[in-house]
C-alpha cells in the first residue's frame, strides 16, 4: 500500500461508490467514518516506516507513479493529512444535519482526494490543474440538478479557471528563471504572473465578489464546504510554491504585495460584512476577511509564517463547519437569510442561533474563542513590521464584530413575550453543541494544536528559516 | 494557586448546583451547597492577605507564537476589589435565603459563576488576562440578558450593549497591539504611555461613562439578587484595569476628564432623583464609575479602586436590602460614611491625585451620589420578613452585614488605600453638601423622585443622542452595498479586472 493510494485513490473511489450505490440516510455516517479512519491512519501509522502489528509488518510507501507523473506524500505530510481528513470528517458528519448529505458527501470525498493529490503531485505545477478540476466538481454541489447555475457560481468558475493559466505560465517562466538566475526581468515577470494566479485562487479584492453571491444564492452548507476547502488547499499549495521559490518571498516588493492584498482583503471584508443585511453574505465576507489573514501571514517576513498560516487554518474548519451548519438550520426555518426573514428566530432555534453567533465571533477574533489565539499571534508579528497594517487588520476584525452585533440584533428581535422553544433536532443540537464547545476549548487551550504545528517546519524548512 | 483555588471553588460549586438542578430538582440542600461554596471562596480571598503578593501565570503553546503569559496576581491593589466581589457573591447567596429555596438554584449557580469570573478579572495582571476575563463576563452577561429579556426593544438594546462592550475589549486589544509593536512581553506597566489611555477609555466606554450612554437600560427584568450581582461584578471587573495603570497627563486629558465629569454629574443627579434604588441602579453605576475614571485620569489608581470597591460594597448592600428591618435600615448608613472620603473611610484615598478645576465637578457628583444613597437607604425596603424562619432572617441580615463590615474593614487593612487620612479639605465639603442635598431632596420639588419607567424615559433620551451616529452609519452601509452590487453585477468582472490591473501597475512601478 502506498500513501497516495490510501489518501487519494481510496477516498476518490469511496466518493464514486457513495454517489452511485448508497442511500441517503447512511452516507453522512459512512463518509464521516471513512474520513475519520483516514485521519486516524495518518495520525497513528507512520509513512515510509515499518510498523509491526503482532506478526504483521505494515509499511506505507510514500510515493507512486501514474502516467509518468509522481504522487508523493512523505512522512512529513502526515499532520497535514490528519488535518485534512479530520476536518473533512467534521463536514461529512454535519451533512446529515444539513439535509444535503448524498451529493455532498460523495463529491466532498472526491474533492478532498483531488485536493490532496494537488499537494502530492510532482511536478507540482500540476496542482493547478487538480485545483481546477476540484473547483469544477463543486458546481454540482452548489447548483441543483437540471437548474441553470447562478451568477455567483459561474463567476467562481471563471475566476478559478483564469487562475490556472497564470500559475502554469509562471511555473514555466520560473523554471527558466531558475536556470538563468541573472535574468532579473524573467524572474520579475514570472513572480508577477504567479501573484496574478494566486490573486484569482485566493480571490483577493476585488475578485471575491462571487463569495457573498454564492452564499446568498446556494445552500449554505455546501458553499461553506467550498469556502473551507479551496482556500485551505490553496494556502498549502502557496506554501509549497513559496517554499520552492523562496526568493520570491525574499523580494520585498512581492512580499509587500502579498501582505497588502491580505490587509486589503481583511479590512474590506470586515467593512462589507458590517454593511450587510443577509446572514449568508455576512458569512461570505467573514470568510473573505479570514482568507485575508492567511495572506497576511504568508506575506510576513517572518520565520513563523508557515506556523501562523496553519494556526489560522486549523481552527478554521471547526469555525466554518459550525457556522455553515447553524446557517443551514436557520435557513431551513426561515427559507431566506435576510435580516427581515430571520427576525426573532433565537426564541425558536436558540442553539443554532447561539452557535452561529459564537462561530462568527470566533472568526472575528473575539477573545476566548478559537480564532483569537491565531489573530493574537498574527498581530504580534505584524505590529513589529507595520503598525499601520496591524491597524487595518484590526479594523477588519472590528467590522466583523459590528456585523455580529447587527445579526444578533435581528435574530433576537422576537415579538414581546414570545415563548422560548427548542426546535432543533437532538442530532442538530448535539453537533452544534459539540462544535461550540470545541470553539471554546481551542480558544482557551490553543496548545491542543501544538502537535500539528510542531512537525510543520519539516514540511516548509526554507520558509521556517 | 490561591487565585485558581478560589475561582475553582466558585466554578465547581456552580457546576454542582447545575447538576443538582438537572438530576434532583427538588433538592432542599441546594442553597446550603451554594452558601458553603460562597463562604469558602470568601474566606479563601481573605486568606490571600497572608501570602500576598503572589501570581498565577498560565501560558499557551507554542511558545514562539505566544511568548506572553496569561498573568493574574494578588497584590495590594487587586485584593480589595477581589475581596469586594467575593463579599458580594456571599451576600447575594445569603440574601436569597429568604426566598423560596427550591426554585432559584440556577440563579445561585449563575451568581457563583459570575463571582469566579469577576475574581479572575479583578486579579488580571496583563492585558491578555484581562481580555479573556472580560470576554467571558460579556458572553455570560449576553446569555443571561437575552434569556431574561421580555420585550423586543430590550433584546435589541442588549445586542447594542454587547457591541459597546466588545468595542471596549477592542480598545484594550489595540493598546496591547500598539505596545507589542515596541517588542517584549506586555504587562500593564510596560504599556506605552500613549496606549495606557486606551485602557481608561475602554473602561469608560464599557460602563457608559465616555461617551455618556446607558448600557444597562434593558435590565429591568433582572432585578434584585442576580441582577445586582451581574451589574456590579461587571462594573468591578471593568474598573479593575484602572488600578493597574498610572496615567500621566496628556494633551487630551482635560477632554477625557470633562467627559467623565459630565457622566458623574449626570449619574449623580439621576441617582438622587430615581424613584427607587433599583430603577436608579444604572445611574449609580455610571456615577460611581465616572468618579473612578476621573481618579484614574488624575493619576490616582488607588483612588480609582477605592471608588470601584465602594460601587460594589455600598451599592450591593443597598440593592440587596429589600426587607423592612429598622436595624438594617440604619446599619446601611455605614455606606454614607464609606462614600464620604473622610479619614479612615474606604474612599479616604480618592482625593490624593492631581487637583484641578474638574475636582469641583467630582465633588458635587460625590455629594449627589451620597445624598441619593441616603435617601434610598433610609426609605427602607418594602418586603416583609414576617413568616420567614428565624434562621432565614438571620442569614439574610448576615449577608447585608458582610458587605457593611467589608466596607469598614477595607478602610483599615489589606491594601494600599487602607488607613489613609485623605484630603479633609475636599472630603468635608463633599459630606456637608451631601447632607444639604439630602435635606433639600425632602423639601424641594426640584429633587422630587422621577416616575419609574424603563422606556421613553431620561435614559432613552440620552441614548437618542446617538441616533445621528446611527444615521451616519446607515448612509455608510448604503454606499458599501452599492459598491458590492457594482462588483457583483454584470459589469463586475470588468471592474474587478480594472482594479487588478491598477494594482499590478502600481506594483510593477515599484519593482
Amino acid at each position: 500500500m502506498s500513501a497516495p493510494i490510501l489518501w487519494i485513490a481510496v477516498p476518490f473511489i469511496a466518493g464514486v461508490l457513495i454517489l452511485f450505490f448508497f442511500r441517503e440516510e447512511y452516507v453522512a455516517y459512512l463518509g464521516g467514518a471513512a474520513a475519520t479512519a483516514l485521519a486516524l491512519i495518518a495520525f497513528v501509522i507512520p509513512i515510509d516506516a515499518a510498523l509491526l502489528l503482532g506478526g504483521i509488518s505494515i509499511k506505507i510507501a510514500p510515493s507512486v507513479e501514474v502516467f509518468g507523473r509522481s504522487f508523493s506524500l512523505p512522512a512529513a505530510d502526515a499532520p497535514l493529512l490528519t488535518m485534512i481528513y479530520g476536518s473533512a470528517a467534521l463536514w461529512f458528519f454535519g451533512a446529515k444535519v444539513s439535509r444535503s448529505a448524498h451529493r455532498f458527501v460523495a463529491l466532498g470525498l472526491i474533492i478532498c482526494a483531488l485536493l490532496t493529490a494537488s499537494i502530492a503531485v510532482e511536478p507540482f505545477l500540476y496542482a493547478a490543474l487538480l485545483l481546477e478540476i476540484a473547483a469544477m466538481l463543486t458546481i454540482p454541489l452548489l447548483a441543483p440538478l437540471y437548474q441553470k447555475p447562478s451568477r455567483g457560481v459561474i463567476r467562481f468558475l471563471v475566476y478559478q479557471t483564469l487562475a490556472m493559466p497564470f500559475i502554469l505560465f509562471s511555473g514555466w517562466l520560473l523554471a527558466g528563471a531558475e536556470a538563468s538566475p541573472a535574468d532579473v526581468n524573467a524572474a520579475i515577470q514570472s513572480g508577477l504572473l504567479a501573484l496574478m494566479g494566486f490573486a484569482f485562487l485566493f480571490s483577493v479584492f476585488p475578485l471575491y465578489s462571487w463569495i457573498p453571491q454564492i452564499m446568498e444564492e446556494t445552500a449554505p452548507y455546501a458553499a461553506g464546504f467550498l469556502l473551507w476547502a479551496l482556500p485551505t488547499f490553496t494556502a498549502i499549495f502557496a506554501l509549497g510554491f513559496f517554499e520552492r521559490y523562496i526568493w520570491l518571498l525574499n523580494t520585498p516588493q512581492i512580499a509587500a504585495a502579498i501582505l497588502f492584498s491580505g490587509v486589503l482583503m481583511t479590512a474590506s471584508g470586515g467593512l462589507f460584512a458590517a454593511a450587510q443585511r443577509h446572514l449568508g453574505r455576512i458569512f461570505g465576507y467573514a470568510v473573505v476577511a479570514e482568507v485575508g489573514l492567511i495572506l497576511v501571514a504568508l506575506g510576513l517576513h517572518s520565520s513563523e509564517s508557515a506556523n501562523l498560516v496553519f494556526l489560522i487554518v486549523l481552527p478554521r474548519s471547526l469555525e466554518l463547519s459550525v457556522y455553515a451548519l447553524a446557517l443551514s438550520v436557520v435557513k431551513g426555518a426561515a427559507y431566506r437569510l435576510s435580516f427581515d426573514d430571520v427576525k426573532g428566530l433565537i426564541r425558536k432555534y436558540p442553539i443554532a442561533v447561539g452557535a452561529l453567533i459564537v462561530a462568527h465571533l470566533s472568526l472575528a477574533g473575539f477573545p476566548l474563542l478559537a480564532g483569537f489565539p491565531s489573530r493574537l499571534a498574527l498581530w504580534r508579528e505584524l505590529s513589529a513590521q507595520s503598525l499601520t497594517a496591524a491597524f487595518w487588520v484590526f479594523f477588519g476584525m472590528a467590522g466583523l464584530i459590528v456585523a455580529a452585533a447587527r445579526a444578533l440584533s435581528a435574530l433576537v428581535a422576537a415579538d414581546d413575550d414570545a415563548k422560548w422553544q427548542i426546535n432543533e433536532s437532538w442530532i442538530q443540537s448535539l453537533m452544534l453543541g459539540l462544535g461550540v464547545l470545541g470553539i471554546f476549548i481551542l480558544g482557551m487551550f490553543p496548545q491542543m494544536l501544538a502537535p500539528f504545528l510542531a512537525n510543520l517546519p519539516q514540511l516548509f524548512e526554507r520558509l521556517a528559516q | 494557586m490561591l487565585i485558581l483555588s478560589v475561582c475553582l471553588i466558585f466554578f465547581l460549586t456552580a457546576m454542582m448546583l447545575f447538576v443538582l438542578r438537572v438530576v434532583q430538582p427538588k433538592a432542599r440542600y441546594a442553597w446550603l451547597i451554594a452558601a458553603s461554596g460562597a463562604t469558602a471562596a470568601f474566606l479563601g480571598v481573605a486568606l490571600w492577605l497572608a501570602q500576598m503578593p503572589f501570581q498565577l501565570s498560565l501560558s499557551w503553546q507554542p511558545k514562539a507564537l505566544f511568548p506572553a503569559p496569561i498573568l493574574f496576581s494578588a497584590d495590594k491593589i487587586s485584593w480589595a476589589l477581589s475581596f469586594s466581589v467575593a463579599a458580594l457573591t456571599l451576600a447575594v447567596v445569603f440574601a436569597a435565603a429568604r426566598r423560596p429555596l427550591l426554585i432559584n438554584s440556577l440563579s445561585w449557580a449563575g451568581a457563583l459563576l459570575l463571582g469566579g469570573l469577576g475574581i479572575l478579572a479583578t486579579a488580571a495582571d496583563n492585558p491578555l488576562a484581562l481580555l479573556l476575563a472580560w470576554a467571558a463576563l460579556d458572553l455570560a452577561e449576553l446569555i443571561v440578558q437575552l434569556r431574561s429579556a421580555r420585550r423586543k426593544k430590550d433584546s435589541e438594546q442588549i445586542s447594542l450593549s454587547f457591541l459597546i462592550r466588545a468595542f471596549g475589549i477592542a480598545l484594550v486589544l489595540w493598546a496591547y497591539i500598539e505596545s507589542l509593536a515596541g517588542g517584549g512581553n506586555v504587562l500593564f506597566d510596560s504599556i506605552s504611555p500613549n496606549a495606557k489611555i486606551y485602557l481608561i477609555l475602554a473602561a469608560g466606554l464599557r460602563l457608559g461613562v465616555m461617551p455618556l450612554h446607558l448600557p444597562f437600560a434593558a435590565d429591568s427584568a433582572l432585578r434584585r439578587g442576580f441582577g445586582t450581582m451581574l451589574r456590579l461584578v461587571v462594573a468591578a471587573a471593568t474598573l479593575s484595569v484602572l488600578g493597574r495603570v498610572q496615567i500621566s497627563a496628556t494633551t487630551f486629558s482635560p477632554l477625557w476628564i470633562l467627559l467623565a465629569s459630565v457622566a458623574a454629574l449626570y449619574g449623580g443627579w439621576m441617582w438622587l432623583r430615581a424613584s427607587d434604588e433599583l430603577n436608579g441602579r444604572p445611574y449609580w453605576v455610571i456615577g460611581m464609575a465616572a468618579l473612578s475614571v476621573m481618579a484614574a485620569l488624575n493619576g490616582n489608581p488607588v483612588g480609582a479602586i477605592a471608588w470601584s470597591c465602594a460601587l460594589v460594597l455600598v451599592g450591593g448592600a443597598l440593592f440587596l436590602s429589600s426587607a423592612q428591618d429598622p436595624r438594617l435600615k440604619y446599619a446601611l448608613l455605614v455606606g454614607g460614611w464609606t462614600l464620604s472620603s473622610l479619614p479612615l473611610s474606604l474612599t479616604a484615598s480618592v482625593w490624593n491625585g492631581a487637583f484641578n478645576l474638574f475636582a469641583i465637578f467630582a465633588l458635587v457628583a460625590q455629594a449627589l451620589l451620597i445624598a441619593g444613597y441616603l435617601r434610598h437607604a433610609l426609605r427602607g425596603g418594602l418586603e416583609t420578613l414576617d413568616g420567614q424562619p428565624s434562621w432565614a432572617k438571620a442569614v439574610y441580615s448576615a449577608g447585608i452585614v458582610v458587605l457593611l463590615a467589608a466596607q469598614l474593614l477595607l478602610g483599615f487593612v489589606g491594601w494600599d488605600g487602607a488607613f489613609k487620612f485623605g484630603n479633609l479639605l475636599l472630603a468635608l465639603p463633599a459630606s456637608i453638601l451631601a447632607l444639604l442635598l439630602f435635606g433639600a431632596s425632602k423639601r424641594f420639588r426640584l429633587f422630587a423622585p422621577m416616575r419609574a419607567q424603563w422606556s421613553g424615559g431620561e435614559g432613552e433620551k440620552i441614548n437618542n443622542l446617538y441616533q445621528w451616529l446611527g444615521s451616519l452609519y446607515g448612509g455608510l452601509t448604503q454606499s458599501l452595498r452599492f459598491v458590492a452590487e457594482l462588483l457583483e453585477g454584470e459589469s463586475g468582472v470588468m471592474w474587478a479586472l480594472l482594479f487588478l490591473i491598477l494594482f499590478i501597475s502600481i506594483l510593477a512601478r515599484d519593482i
